[in-house]
């Protein structure tokens, strides 16, 4: 039997249309469990949608931004049969040197990275969204959370409030059987290290690559951190977080 | 937005007193021009005027308005 079987397992995955999100929702997927991919773009989730496996998936697409109606949605979501766990890796990157933090910076940020993970953990632990035998929460953090850059305080602020809200929940919501937990990855091949790679100049891009010892990830690798916390394999572990990252924070 | 609003913007960046900057200054001259300056610039002028720049383009920029002509704003 291999514990990480996901068969008859349904997840909802945020931010599925690129980057970790895809990742994961296609490795779940090909560990047998049902797929819910929900992004804002419907065009970008069909095509995560094509690459997953099996059958009984679902494109959601939904902005995330509207927080008072993702507990709403999430039930019309589950409304024929719940869900066992969700990923919420719908994340925003900016540069935001110390002079340029602005109340509407720090309002875009948190709002996707922390208040919608805190939204949809609400939403997932409504009786009518998830099953009785309990379920898993991954959100994803980052390295940064954990050990500081220069120009991204408000990113890893948000990412670093996950690593709260993922204990606290862990705590409250084990009565259900819920489980919450983060993975913090260091970079990750993606578009978002595309972009982060455009807006930095080569040498200190390289810089940045360097302090990953096995190099920058993939996608992948995060995928399967998050599936071993949601499968049968993260049965007592909760209230985490799982580092992801090449040696990044080793040092 | 102008160029001129953009100037006043660029001044409160650098931390100098508003109108300080008319576009003739070398970058090189400016004391508080630096890497994280220039993120905070690329982050003004994707804000205001949806252009993401890259650094390589600001390679050959040697004056205040070399980086005006990045945004693409007009005059007035």
């Amino acid at each position: 039997m291999n514990p990480m079987d996901l068969t008859g397992r349904r997840y909802l995955v945020t931010g599925a249309s690129s980057g970790i999100g895809r990742e994961t929702a296609i490795l779940l997927s090909e560990l047998g469990a049902e797929v819910t991919v929900s992004g804002r773009n419907l065009d970008r989730l069909q095509q995560t949608l094509g690459e997953l496996s099996g059958a009984g998936h679902q494109v959601a697409a939904f902005d995330l931004a509207a927080l008072d109606e993702i507990p709403g949605w999430m039930k019309g979501l589950a409304v024929d049969r719940p869900f066992d766990g969700l990923v919420h890796s719908a994340g925003l990157h900016a540069m935001t040197p110390a002079r340029s933090i602005s109340a509407a910076k720090i309002d875009a940020l948190m709002r996707t990275n922390f208040s919608a993970a805190a939204m949809l953990a609400r939403g997932f632990s409504q009786k009518s969204c998830r099953r009785d035998t309990g379920g898993s929460i991954v959100f994803l953090s980052s390295v940064v959370a954990q050990a500081g850059q220069p120009a991204v305080s408000l990113y890893s602020a948000t990412k670093a409030a996950l690593t709260g809200l993922a204990k606290s929940l862990a705590v409250e919501l084990a009565r259900d059987l819920i489980r919450v937990n983060c993975v913090a990855p260091g970079i990750v091949k993606s578009e978002m290290s595309d972009q982060m790679r455009e807006s930095l100049a080569p040498e200190q891009f390289d810089a940045i690559e360097r302090m990953h010892p096995l190099g920058l990830g993939s996608g992948r690798d995060v995928a399967h951190a998050i599936a071993f916390l949601l499968a049968a394999t993260g049965r007592w572990i909760t209230g985490t977080t799982l580092i992801v990252d090449g040696g990044y924070l080793a040092q | 937005m102008t160029r001129k609003e953009f100037l006043v913007q660029f001044d409160e960046l650098l931390e100098l007193p508003t109108g300080t900057l008319t576009g003739i200054e070398k970058l090189e001259d400016l004391e508080d021009w630096d890497s994280l300056a220039m993120i905070s610039f690329m982050g003004m002028v994707d804000e205001h005027c949806q252009i993401k720049l890259s650094p390589r383009q600001f390679v050959n920029c040697e004056t205040v308005n070399d980086l005006l002509d990045l945004t693409k704003l007009p005059a007035v």
